[in-house]
């Protein structure tokens, strides 16, 4: 390779895992988060169908 | 006659921004993935130090370094944005929930500063990531950095506080105080560059400070960045909602 060339380039290799680390990593911040949300709402919607079971033998009871 | 003052319309999961918000994180996916070819196909790259002699690269002649870290940039300070703009949000809702001890507020606050600690947290990430190959260190005390990291703190004893205080109400008081001492906290991490120039984070935010390309770039990725974190706001807010009326109706079926 061109000397001049291979000094131009010479930072692009060697900040490239740093770069890709970067975006990488925002993506899997996001990623988690969602994840979290997705959890979260999934238990709190298991814990409205046992609820509402709950309540309806409840209702069972009371008639 | 006197009108009768109508009730606030409280923040609730259903209402019209939860309609938008799936059409937010759409655009708000399209956008960032356009932001993100731009950058690496279309902005040229920044140059660094000079080079002993000259080459022909496409078409126009290079006489210094090509800076790929530089590309961190582009995400790096919309996301940073957003924190800030979180953050104003969350101390809005803060206010709103002083002045009227509604419950709700203080969830629309503890939701807007966990999205805007999400955003600190990816800030931070990309910052670390460029500080570490620019100048070969994970950290150093440059005025930026330092605010930012005291706002990271503040946002991070904010949710310390609130898993400390057992009294919901007062809970809710302390943490509304501590989101508006972050906001405090805002201008100051922003406008530090300007009072203490640095090398390290110049001041970007002005004339000359960008190209143009750059700048479309920057913005693409800030408004899709936008989007984004407004769709997991909502999210979120759904979710935490849910859990507070699960939680009402456990305590209604105890009692009957």
């Amino acid at each position: 390779m061109d000397p001049i060339l291979a000094e131009i380039y010479s930072t692009i290799l060697p900040s490239a895992p740093y770069v890709i680390a970067a975006y990488a990593l925002i993506w899997v911040a996001l990623l988690v988060y969602v994840l979290m949300i997705m959890r979260g709402t999934k238990k709190a919607t298991a814990q409205i169908a046992l609820l509402e079971e709950e309540v309806q033998e409840k209702l069972g009871k009371d008639e | 006659m006197a009108k009768e003052k109508k009730p606030p319309v409280l923040p609730e999961a259903g209402q019209w921004p939860d309609k938008v918000a799936p059409v937010a994180l759409v655009a708000g996916a399209v956008l960032t993935t356009i932001g993100f070819l731009l950058t690496f196909l279309w902005v040229p790259p920044v140059v660094g130090a000079s080079v002993n002699g000259a080459a022909l690269i496409g078409d126009s002649m290079v006489t210094q370094q090509l800076l790929l870290s530089q590309k961190i940039f582009y995400f790096h300070m919309p996301v940073a944005l957003v924190s800030f703009i979180a953050l104003v949000f969350a101390a809005y809702y803060g206010i709103r929930f002083l002045a009227t001890r509604n419950a709700r507020f203080d969830a629309c606050s503890k939701v807007a500063m966990e999205i805007s600690l999400l955003f600190i947290i990816m800030t931070m990430i990309t910052g670390e990531m460029w500080t570490r190959f620019e100048w070969g260190v994970w950290w150093t005390w440059e005025p930026r950095l330092t605010t930012y990291l005291i706002l990271m703190l503040i946002v991070i004893a904010y949710f310390i506080l609130r898993n400390a205080v057992d009294e919901p109400e007062r809970c809710s008081v302390y943490a509304a105080v501590v989101s508006i001492v972050a906001l405090i906290d805002v201008p100051i991490c922003f406008m530090i560059t300007r009072l203490i120039p640095s090398s390290v984070h110049p001041v970007v935010l002005r004339e000359g400070g960008m190209t143009a390309d750059m700048g479309i770039c920057l913005a693409v990725v800030l408004v899709g960045m936008l989007a984004v974190g407004f769709a997991l706001y909502r999210a979120r807010f759904g979710q935490v909602r849910l859990g507070q009326r699960v939680e009402a109706l456990k305590d209604a079926l105890e009692e009957n």
